[in-house]
């Protein structure tokens, strides 16, 4: 094998573990309970794939009256090079400049360029694991409605398989260069909560857009109009991005003279884009990477005086685990950003998403009446707490560092008690913005928003046990990139499905108690009195469950 | 390979940290790391732990301060079941691992203070015993910087610092002086001698024959999970029957 095919090929082993995975499942034989809940996971998502057929059939049939139909191609691929962008910038960043086998490779006899090639490999499968569950569905339905042949389906593979090149090197391009001129002044943790921020208002700018074009409630002749009109979004991405134009045209001219053409020019100048960007990496990319993991430290001796300040008077070890918890948490960019700053922002976004007049709940009659009100501005504030992956990842998020949880004379309940009340009061965080974005848009009376409040911080601790019980059954802790611990790290996935069997049982709970003839206060009560003894349960259960796991897992 | 059992029988007495008949193994019973091991250390001794790579020698300490689990056998810390009272027995033992374990996101003073705060150090003696051991490491000037920013060497002295601070009575170290500077090498070792002559225990693994040799009171020497002597220098000299060297001895019984 060439050198730079067992570079790549460790490369996807490393990234995505499969390895360890194959080897967890079928050498060990531990984790395989992960199969049985992926399989339900995958058939839950079944209906909703199984809606965007019938969705993307019926804008097919509409826009096929008017001749247009290929404009689902043109939105499929126009969409698809959006999400590619959007992601990109982030996996980029994250392969080239953060991940920490760059310390090892760069000791190695390899070119910058063959390690870029490797690194630049990885994400482009990583860009297809994303993009496939919204352009697949299209192309798949497009073609048979179509009754497309041959040229259609291999030209569609190839463009599948090129598509994230242009945008991958044209994000890597400015990537390299800012690095380079970065990594002098070693701002790197600035640089992943810039670089974050960036896409998250990246992705906020898109939605924006969707946005305006977007109605109270879809429709597929919302859908036709959306992608006829000159001003769609599928039009100011092909107008400022034309690689989406010889995309589609590729896919539907299909063997004919124009489809080749367009597939040459796409296969063309991807390779033109790649080559430059492997150019530019020869000259580039080990200056931006090398000594970057360096961290400048002030060489100042403390006075006896400013050391005694610093030296704190004993803390109990539940206070100092939280404080520690606190700490990472808030030092650690993508803790802090998946942890605390999402939290913020996702009650935000949906407040910036939902302008006066298109508030779904305003056409609900039963908002008027005040249990389902409360009810459901209570499942507003839930959601908003548990959309951090800050309780699945509790334990994981500790690493090789839960050696130091292992021997230190804290009682596994005690540093457990202070996790829990570290993810709670995360998720209390969200509850707090959710509030705030539900004053401000409903005016609810206080009362209302008080009960509401009650109830969510309610459900939010039973969640949060949840989640943590979840992470403590398999910790992540081999990770050496932080990132895998809470972004890629199945736990938060997990405990999400959790979460969403938990809101489906309180739902079917609501529905139960309003079909009674009861008085709001009393409906609102008996949920609150049920999450109360499932919260203490799970905190309970949480801490029993801590004793054990703590003297199993081993370091 | 020659078998010593006598001279292992001879290893029991009055002992801080005791071992009996202690067994681990991986991967479901394939790989056997630590074999029916039975060991003791003395309180106020140096017990050097010798051994090849892959020996055993980390999975016994790590399962001295509760890391690991062992599959069969007894541990006691000052008669203290490990297993049984680990809040107890860790109360009274620090561990330094191979590869510094450490908040890099802390500052090294905040590192300090937690593993202070968990102890239950006093904040006087924290102050005092701070101020001595940044001085003797030489992190006056680093200790208010996030650990991230140090030197593995630097990192090394944290984690020294940090297991000093609750003047435990049992100090379990492996390979503590890896990345060390010469300097700082000769001051761990007095600072080993100070900390036993207090009567306190220390049991620390070493690839360093040098060290072991004029350090410890007394060195265990592991091989494929069992222990294949024990004693003094001296005593492990009448073993080879000879005038050798540590690293003489240790090369004929290990098999070279």
């Amino acid at each position: 094998m060439s050198r730079l095919g067992a570079l790549t090929r460790v490369s996807f082993k490393s990234h995505f573990g499969l390895a360890i995975m194959w080897r967890r499942l079928f050498r060990e034989k531990k984790d395989r309970w992960i199969i049985p809940i992926l399989a339900i996971s995958f058939i839950g998502i079944l209906p909703l794939l199984f809606g965007m057929v019938i969705f993307i059939q019926g804008a097919y049939h509409m826009l096929k009256q008017l001749e247009m139909e290929r404009a689902i191609l043109d939105m499929g691929i126009a969409v698809g090079q959006a999400v590619i962008l959007l992601f990109g910038v982030y996996y980029v960043i994250g392969a080239l400049y953060f991940s920490r086998d760059m310390e090892m490779l760069i000791p190695l006899p390899f070119r910058p360029s063959e390690i870029m090639i490797s690194k630049f490999a990885v994400i482009v499968v990583s860009e297809y694991l994303t993009v496939a569950f919204i352009i697949l569905p299209i192309i798949i339905t497009y073609g048979i409605l179509a009754r497309s042949g041959a040229g259609y389906w291999i030209n569609a593979t190839i463009v599948y398989l090129v598509m994230p090149v242009i945008p991958l090197a044209l994000i890597a391009v400015p990537v390299v260069a800012m690095m380079r001129i970065i990594n002098i002044s070693r701002k790197k943790d600035l640089l992943i909560i810039f670089g974050s921020i960036g896409m998250l208002a990246a992705v906020l700018g898109f939605q924006f857009l969707m946005q305006r074009v977007a109605s109270r409630n879809i429709s597929t002749e919302d859908v036709t109009a959306f992608l006829s009109s000159p001003n769609s979004l599928p039009a100011r991405v092909r107008a400022s991005f034309p690689p989406v134009v010889w995309g589609a045209n590729a896919i539907y001219g299909g063997f004919s003279r124009t489809g080749l053409f367009y597939l040459g020019l796409l296969l063309g100048t991807s390779a033109a884009v790649f080559g430059a960007l492997v150019i530019l990496s020869e000259k580039f990319f080990y200056g931006g990477v090398v000594g970057l993991n360096e961290i400048a430290m002030r060489k100042r001796q403390l006075t006896g005086d400013e050391l005694s300040r610093q030296i704190s008077s004993g803390r109990r070890g539940v206070t100092a685990i939280f404080v520690r918890e606190w700490r990472i948490m808030n030092r650690t960019p993508v803790f802090l950003l998946n942890g605390v700053i999402m939290v913020i922002l996702f009650p935000l976004l949906l407040l910036f998403l939902m302008p006066s007049g298109t508030i779904p709940f305003a056409a609900i009659p039963a908002l008027g009446k005040t249990a389902p009100s409360v009810l459901i501005a209570a499942l507003f504030m839930t959601i908003c707490s548990c959309v951090n992956g800050v309780s699945s990842s509790a334990f994981s998020r500790e690493g090789a560092q839960f050696s130091i949880s292992k021997v230190i004379p804290v009682a596994p309940r005690e540093q457990t008690a202070a996790k829990f009340l570290h993810s709670y009061l995360m998720g209390a965080l969200g509850i707090i913005a959710a509030s705030v974005v539900i004053a401000i848009r409903i005016h609810p009376k206080a009362v209302n928003l008080m009960a509401a409040l009650g109830l969510a911080l309610t459900a939010s601790a039973l969640l949060t046990a949840v989640g943590m019980i979840i992470d403590l059954a398999r910790p992540l802790l081999d990770w050496t990139n932080p990132q895998k611990a809470i972004k890629q790290n199945l736990n938060v996935l997990l405990a999400m499905l959790a979460d969403i069997g938990i809101i489906t049982f309180a739902f079917f709970s609501a529905m139960i108690l309003l079909m009674m003839p009861l008085a709001p206060a009393a409906v609102i009560g008996g949920l609150f009195i049920e999450f109360a003894v499932l919260a203490a349960l799970g905190y309970w259960a949480l801490l029993k469950f801590a004793e054990k796991r703590y003297r199993e897992i081993e370091m | 390979m020659r078998e010593f059992a006598p001279e292992i029988r001879g290893c029991s007495g009055d002992h801080v940290i005791e071992l009996t008949n202690v067994s681990k193994s991986y991967n479901r019973g394939k790989v056997k790391a630590v074999d029916n091991l039975t060991l003791t250390v003395k309180p106020g001794e140096i017990f050097g732990f010798l051994g090849p790579n892959g020996a055993g020698k980390t999975t016994t300490l790590k399962m001295i301060v509760g890391l690991l689990r062992p599959d069969t056998g007894r541990i006691a810390v000052e008669g203290i079941d490990v297993l049984a009272d680990p809040l107890q027995a860790k109360q009274i033992t620090t561990y330094v691992p191979d590869f510094p374990a450490v908040y890099e996101r802390l500052t090294g003073i905040e590192f300090l203070n937690f593993i202070g705060d968990v102890y239950g150090v006093p904040r006087q003696a924290r102050i005092e015993r701070i101020n001595k051991w940044i001085g003797v490491f030489e992190l006056a000037t680093a200790v208010s910087n996030p650990i991230q920013s140090y030197s593995h060497g630097m990192k090394q002295k944290i984690v020294l610092t940090a297991a000093l601070l609750p003047a435990p009575r049992v100090m379990v170290l492996d390979e503590p002086l890896i990345g060390l500077d010469p300097r700082a090498a000769y001051q761990l070792k007095d600072l080993f001698r100070e900390h036993c002559e207090e009567g306190k225990t220390l049991l620390f693994s070493t690839h360093i024959m040098e060290v072991a040799e004029k350090l410890c009171d007394r060195i265990g020497i592991i091989h494929k999970g069992r222990l294949i002597a024990c004693g003094t220098m001296e005593e492990l000299r009448t073993l080879g029957q000879t005038e050798q060297s540590l690293e003489n001895i240790f090369l004929e019984l290990t098999g070279k």
